[in-house]
């Protein structure tokens, strides 16, 4: 082969780093900024968009998990009681045992990981469909969450983990910390999923598990590492969770979180019928959402509205994926 | 034996039956013994019906769009409780509609909602999950929406709270325990017609045709989309009769009435699976989603009895949790080992 | 040339495998050697595929003995197979449409440089490869999922082979490879052997194999019939030994009642699919529409049955012209077709006989066109199955559960229920052993002696000769000769495949 071939292949070995539909979002949360900003002069000070940021980080971290999953063909409809499980315990040993921050985190964590197996073992060996094993596991982790919580709410949680907060503690060059561990942290697993052997096969079991385990790959070993992953990451995202809010801690804590990272999963382009996707995309879904949420309140309009658009938000980029689809089989 | 075994394991509808006996004799025994803190007796399990009526209904909703297949699932069945809830405490409580055509304009509005569904998932493609997700969304933002997050509990609301009381039966009423009269008026009424529609009709045939083999389906001649639509229309429709119940019951038309907590849609999920309704469509029947209803509501009445204060509704979310993945797994064994569950 | 002392690179002995009730494999032996050719052939249920699962370590034998060069093997898993160096080209491409074809050469053993995957290494190794296919070398970094179905075999193929394969498996490689794409596979076919590769070659197509293989094994019902020197054989015999019986070919002659064309196609057209088809069918007649695949034969059938609508061309039924909306619409014009895939576009899997043979008949099986009239719907579904000779205890039954002739059967009664005018029958007896189809060709003569036009689409050359009055033959998308039922299988092959066999 001449040096010449070598050095084109070379240049163009996997299809464009960056999808259509995360370039169209780009631009749709740029547009909706300018606009906003136009709108409410109080927009794009940091005031405002710090706490953007930082409200956005949970829901993109969680979201770098459940891409994951999806891609492999699964979904985790439990991590919103995963996050109720880790955050509770999180605040309640920061409150009786008054561990300090790397020791919180590390228990949250921990405690994500063990969630996650669980649902990971009951997937990939249980050999039922991924809804309805996290539907279960939904329940028992609430279960779990509210007998923690034992009854009401925890007070009076210290600030240890005020590094990944609002406040100033929480940000460095006037980033919030929250959001730059979700960026590296997204930024590394989009690496992992393009460049690596183990990151390429999660896309080929979505597309087709049979035929990626007969071409080798260890398919339940990597479909459980995507749920436990998912449980770690829910695990961090709880600390996030606790350190934006008061010092207390009630029992709606993650209710609702889960189809609110799922939203921003399929609007950031990955398909629910796996296969295909991106981290990149979530984060700009999740950045999308957590826009329209603070656009609406500036706006001074109904806070609840903003679920209006989240629908038509998915509505929208899912159905633009749809024709282009059917135009690519038409053609 | 192995026989009794293996029809415990390919019969959903005789597992569900034993899990139901063990269930009831189970307090029974915990009763007689003390342990309870209320007796767990025929006139407190015919009490606690009450509570079987949105959930059965809403489970009959899930088993027809999960019948169809594709993926086929109504997230939003919840979101539109509270819309069509929303709509029908308008309607009846403040701009004086007669009950009759309230309710049936509530249903309608539910078969709106759900046309959305069935529009987005059968003509246009989207993945159900998907579609109803964002029609979840969008529902349940309109229902606060659109009273300005205030319910609606007006004198009219207020007094369809007899919807929910205990009536005696006519006749033999007196040997047996007051049923909820909400069994009566739409429950059953309910089931008699979902159960009419898939196991008489060609509408049935068609749906657990296209749920078994859409292509196969196709290729027969049989209208594909036109039938998966419909199958997400009557889950609305049966949506906003649960959304009058549900207005009955609350004495007020809520805006939060479905999504609140753990919303509608997942137990009425749970409840089509645990009753035998394959996620991969084609399989379920009615007489499945009806016994399991009754299992999850009696264990639910009894644990209520078994624990002091809110530790009961807590313990409650454990055995939903526990039965589906008891159930769900219990599945996958059953097709591995004996080709599958009927 | 053969020393009968070697060790043979793969020996399977007493082979034996089930799946629930159904025995696929009992007792077979197969054996392997390096350096050649192994022709697998069978009828479709014989056991091929079950067989060379189990060599690829996809399906694990109940029973019997593995050995790799003379060292016995456990063959456990699919990982196991491709350690020892087996690799299978199976018929369904095993690709990921999503990823390129590089990602999927190399799937499950990427080579990679300090944890990432070389690209640049993987590249240059799949460019040598589509070199050796005759394949741009553009496509190294296509996504699958753009290219053509046969384009997709050819990266299976290099797939196989980037792993060094000791032993290649191709099952049933040239069904979907046109004749120039067969003879670029049968040149890489000969390289391999060449460089001591085995390959093991199934194919349905006998006449290749003489220009192929050096051995060739024969299952029957799942065992091993026997394996034998190809050079030791003909057709004939091969075919004598697949079905364990003569083949009658002798039948008597029909005569087709004159009359206008119930169904016919002129100048029909469905633009990339087929062009200018013109076809006629009398009432009473069987018409067989004979074409190997890709002709474009089976694109046809999808348009008389309205599942594609031609781009031109004109479709008369009974004389006038009309456009087939949809397959709803051409059953009520009186077409009715029996699908080529029965799995996938013929059975409701774990629904009943008496469901499958009513569905698409419900609204003339129905009260007031809404209840179901299950008296009715039984009574039909009895009828059939005594006129079809369905073995089954009674309609309640699982189609599942039946054998793939008794399933066509079922699949076959759904077409009967209401009579029909036109009917097309897609690969009518394709999986169904040789009791079934005699008893299908059977009765497609006599629907046709009731007065039906039956248009069958085959690439079966010897049941057209048997059951048609003409055959129309469908090559590159377009009809070209036309035979009597008299004519030989060569001329028919010859004119099928281009003239130059």
């Amino acid at each position: 082969m001449t040096a010449v071939a070598q050095a084109r292949i070379r240049k163009r070995v996997l299809p464009s780093p960056v999808t259509g539909q995360e370039v169209v979002l780009a631009g749709v949360i740029a547009a909706l900024w300018a606009a906003l900003a136009v709108g409410t002069p109080a927009f794009l000070t940091a005031g405002s968009v710090q706490p953007l940021l930082v409200a956005t980080a949970p829901v993109a971290l969680v979201g770098v998990g459940m891409t994951i999953v999806i891609i492999t063909g699964g979904i985790d409809v439990s991590v919103g009681g995963a996050i109720m499980v880790c955050s509770v315990l999180t605040a309640k040993a920061l409150v009786g045992a008054d561990v300090g921050l790397g020791a919180a985190v590390l228990l949250s964590v921990a405690a994500g990981g063990v969630l996650g197996l669980v649902n990971g073992v009951l997937i990939a060996y249980g050999r039922v469909h991924a809804i309805i094993i996290t539907f279960g596991t939904a329940n028992l982790f609430m279960f779990l969450g509210l007998r923690i919580f034992g009854s009401g709410t925890v007070n009076g949680i210290p600030g240890t983990l005020a590094f990944f907060g609002r406040g100033p503690d929480g940000r460095t060059l006037g980033i919030p910390h929250a959001f730059l561990i979700t960026l590296l942290i997204t930024a590394a697993a989009w690496w992992w999923l393009r460049h690596t052997a183990g990151g390429r096969h999660f896309f080929a079991i979505g597309g087709d598990a049979q035929a990626a385990r007969l071409a080798g790959v260890r398919v339940q070993r990597r479909v459980l590492l995507a749920y436990v992953l998912t449980g770690l990451l829910v695990g961090l995202a709880s600390c996030f969770v606790i350190a934006q809010g008061t010092s207390t801690l009630d029992q709606s804590v993650g209710s609702g979180k889960e189809l609110a990272v799922i939203a921003a999963v399929v609007i950031g382009g990955t398909s629910i019928m796996g296969g295909r996707g991106s981290v990149l995309g979530t984060l700009l879904g999740a950045l999308l959402v957590q826009t329209v949420v603070s656009g609406v309140t500036q706006l001074g309009w109904r806070s609840q509205l903003s679920d209006l658009f989240v629908g038509i938000f998915i509505i929208v980029a899912v159905g633009a994926d749809l024709l282009r689809a059917r135009a690519r089989r038409n053609r | 034996m192995s026989r009794a075994v293996r029809l415990l394991l390919t019969q959903r509808i005789a597992l569900l039956a034993v899990l139901l006996v063990v269930v009831v004799v189970t307090f029974f025994i915990n009763d007689m013994g003390g342990y309870l803190t209320a007796p767990y007796d025929f006139d407190y399990m015919s009490a606690s019906l009450i509570s079987a009526v949105p959930l059965a209904m809403l489970g009959l909703a899930e088993m027809l769009v999960i019948l169809s297949g594709r993926g086929g699932i109504d997230l939003s069945v919840g979101a539109i409780v509270s819309l069509a809830g929303m709509g029908f405490g308008f309607a009846y409580g403040e701009w004086g509609w007669p009950l009759w055509p309230a309710i049936l304009a509530t249903a309608g509005l539910g078969a709106l909602l759900g046309a959305v569904n069935g529009f987005l998932v059968s003509y246009i493609g989207f993945p159900a999950l998907i579609a109803t997700l964002a029609t979840f969304y969008a529902y349940k933002s309109l229902a606060i929406v659109v009273n300005d997050q205030q319910p609606i509990s007006t004198a009219p609301v207020q007094e369809l709270f007899t919807l929910s009381k205990s009536v005696e039966l006519p006749l033999f009423g007196r040997y047996v325990p007051d049923v909820p009269l909400g069994i009566f008026t739409f429950l059953l009424p309910t089931v008699v017609a979902v159960w009419l529609l898939l196991a008489r009709t060609g509408y049935g045939r068609r749906l657990y045709a296209i749920g078994t083999n859409d292509v196969a389906a196709r290729w027969a001649g049989i209208p594909v989309r036109d039938t998966r639509f419909k199958a997400y229309v009557y889950a609305g429709l049966i949506s906003g009769l649960v959304a009058v119940v549900t207005v009955g019951q609350f004495a007020s038309a809520r805006p939060d009435a479905g999504v609140s907590g753990n919303g509608m849609a997942l137990p009425a999920i749970t409840i089509a699976v645990l009753g035998g309704v394959a996620i991969t469509g084609g399989i379920g029947r009615v007489a499945g989603v009806v016994l399991a209803t009754l299992l999850i509501v009696w264990l639910n009445a009894g644990i209520l009895l078994a624990f002091v204060g809110n530790e009961g509704s807590q313990y409650q979310l454990l055995a939903l949790g526990a039965v589906l993945i008891f159930a769900a797994l219990l599945n996958g064994l059953t097709n591995r080992k004996y080709g599958g569950t009927q | 040339m053969t020393d009968a002392n070697e060790v043979p690179r793969l020996r399977l002995t007493a082979i034996s495998k089930r799946f629930g009730a159904v025995r696929a494999i009992q007792h077979a032996d197969f054996t392997v050697r390096a350096a050649k050719v192994h022709a697998l052939v069978g009828e479709n249920g014989a056991g091929k595929s079950t067989m060379i699962k189990i060599v690829a370590g996809a399906e694990t034998a109940d029973t019997g003995e593995i050995e790799f060069d003379g060292v016995p093997v456990g063959m456990k898993d699919t990982a196991a197979a491709i350690a020892l160096g087996i690799a299978t080209v199976y018929q369904e491409p095993q690709l990921f449409p999503e990823l390129t074809v590089a990602e999927n050469i190399f799937l499950g053993r990427e080579i990679t440089k300090t944890g990432r995957v070389d690209w640049a290494a993987q590249n240059a190794r799949v460019v040598e490869l589509l070199d050796l296919l005759g394949l741009p070398e553009r496509y190294a970094t296509a996504e699958v999922g753009t290219l053509s179905v046969a384009e997709q075999q050819q990266v299976s193929i290099a797939k196989a082979l980037a792993s060094d394969a000791k032993v290649l498996i191709l099952d049933e490689p040239s069904a979907i490879l046109t004749d120039a794409e067969i003879e670029v596979l049968f040149g890489v076919v000969r390289r391999l052997t060449a460089a001591g590769v085995a390959v093991v070659y199934i194919s349905h197509r006998l006449d290749e194999l003489f220009r192929i293989a050096d051995e060739v094994t024969v299952m029957r019902d799942g065992r091993t019939i026997g394996t034998y020197p190809i050079k030791d054989l003909t057709v004939r015999q091969i075919a004598h030994l697949m079905v364990g019986e003569e083949l009658s070919d002798a039948r008597p002659h029909r005569v087709v009642p004159e009359g206008p064309a119930v169904l016919e196609l002129s100048g029909l057209t469905r633009a990339g699919k087929f062009r200018d088809v013109d076809v006629r069918v009398r009432a009473g007649e069987i018409v067989a529409l004979y074409g190997l695949v890709g002709s474009g034969v089976s694109e046809i059938a999808a348009c008389v049955y309205g599942i594609d609508h031609a781009t031109s061309g004109d479709l008369r039924l009974g004389g006038a012209s009309v456009r087939i909306r949809n397959p709803e619409h051409a059953q009520r014009l009186g077409v009715a077709l029996l699908p080529a895939n029965r799995k996938v576009e013929g059975m409701f899997g774990f629904q009943s006989i008496a469901f499958n043979i009513s569905a698409g008949h419900l609204r003339l099986l129905s009260r007031f066109g809404v209840w179901v009239d299950r008296a009715r719907e039984r009574s039909e579904a009895l009828r059939l199955i005594e006129r079809l000779a369905v073995r089954t205890p009674h309609e309640r039954q699982p189609i599942s559960a039946m054998s793939g002739g008794n399933a066509q059967k079922v699949v076959l009664a759904r077409q009967l229920v209401e009579r029909p005018k036109v009917l097309v029958l897609a690969e009518p007896t394709q999986g169904v052993d040789v009791g079934a189809k005699e008893e299908i060709h059977r009765l497609i003569t006599e629907l046709a002696e009731e007065g039906t036009a039956v248009l069958v689409v085959t690439s079966d050359l010897p049941e057209a000769l048997r059951i048609a009055d003409r055959i129309q033959v469908v090559r590159g998308g377009t009809t070209t000769d036309e035979f009597g039922p008299d004519a030989s299988q060569v001329d028919l092959l010859a004119a099928a495949a281009g003239g130059d066999r």
